[in-house]
């Protein structure tokens, strides 16, 4: 089932974010608008070296003074870190909006997702850890019947 | 609820112009809740939700798309795939009924199912001040063979018929939604659709 971490764009919309913000970028400057749609399409994209790059776009979009749109940057920079597995940074991101609007409940929810992808994948982790130890189990009792056998 | 016993997935949208009640109206269907402080939404926001409608149990995939301008070229990227629109408007705010016009053309321009089910929703109707007649809202609806309700998401009025009128009118439709279950598409099942106008609910 789908849900805003493992959704994806399609890469024909990334592509038209993409080209105009080239085309700004050869004038000589990105307006936070056509930089903020194209970081948007970017932590949608399935590569990880997309998101990456989208998440860079967010955060010098988040440095720029005066900015009215800081609370949709900081939201997708949750959604970007997690979904490059930066679930520790992401869950900070949450925090911070969640400081200035504690009952949201689009960030509450987005919390719940984050950490509950964090659990999975700590517990991937234990199964593969696991299996390596078992696997190192049966080859050490291996090594032991073969040395019995000799 | 074991998923085996799932007729199918659908993939719905919510739509139309900040503040009218999007969000709200999703929430009071799926969680039961109303949040008079609801604050505008980030970009989209996701749920799901199993509902039987004639018996056959329906999940549903809904997106609740984000009404602010500045999110309006993000948005339609959402609309890929989806059988079923809900198109809202606030009843005590005419602005946001005359804005329909440029959601169905929005619409027209990015769904990628020609024949997409689209529920019109007069939201607001608990208010005292209304701007929009109820006559208003049918005939906008009829004119563009819309299924048509007017709803309270802080009163519970009409949101659940909302969404079931929605998805049993889909569920009639079969060429939108019985494709996606066989793996392989390369034939149609329109013609089976039945009575294509007169789509209007009075619940």
């Amino acid at each position: 089932m789908e849900d805003v971490l493992n959704e994806i764009c399609s890469s024909e919309d990334l592509k038209t974010f993409e080209l105009r913000y080239n085309e700004e970028m050869c004038q000589g400057e990105v307006s936070s608008t056509t930089q903020f749609e194209y970081a948007c399409f970017l932590v949608r994209s399935r590569y990880p070296a997309d998101i990456q790059r989208g998440v860079v776009l967010l955060e010098e979009l988040y440095k720029r003074p005066d900015e009215t749109g800081k609370r949709d940057y900081v939201f997708y920079l949750a959604i970007g870190n997690a979904r490059l597995k930066e679930y520790q940074l992401a869950l900070n991101y949450v925090k911070g909006l969640l400081r200035i609007e504690p009952a949201n409940r689009q960030v509450l929810e987005l919390e719940k997702l984050i950490k509950k992808r964090m659990e999975k994948d700590a517990m991937k982790g234990a199964a593969i850890a696991g299996g390596a130890i078992l696997g190192l189990g049966a080859l050490v009792g291996l090594g032991v019947a073969l040395a019995k056998k000799h | 609820m074991a998923d085996s016993d799932v007729l199918t997935t659908l993939k719905i949208l919510i739509i139309g112009e900040s503040g009218v009640g999007k969000s709200s109206l999703l929430l009071r269907f799926t969680d039961d809740t109303f949040d008079p402080e609801q604050s505008a939404t980030i970009g989209v926001d996701f749920k799901v939700k199993t509902i039987t409608v004639e018996g056959n149990c329906t999940k549903l995939a809904i997106w609740d798309t984000a009404g602010q301008e500045r999110f309006r070229t993000l948005t339609p990227s959402y609309y890929r795939g989806a059988q079923g629109v809900i198109l809202v408007y606030d009843v005590t705010n005419r602005n946001t009924f005359a804005k329909l016009d440029m959601w169905l053309n929005e619409l027209d321009t990015y769904s990628t199912k020609t024949d997409i089910v689209k529920m019109l929703v007069g939201n607001k109707i608990d208010k005292e001040k209304r701007e929009v007649s109820r006559e208003e809202g049918l005939n906008f609806a009829r004119r563009h063979t819309m299924l048509f309700i007017e709803a309270s998401a802080k009163t519970k009025d009409g949101v659940q018929c909302a969404f079931e009128e929605l998805v049993q009118k889909i569920i009639q439709t079969p060429g939108l939604w019985e494709m996606d279950q066989r793996s392989q598409g390369g034939f149609s099942l329109s013609n089976q659709t039945t009575e294509r106008e007169g789509w209007c609910a009075y619940c």
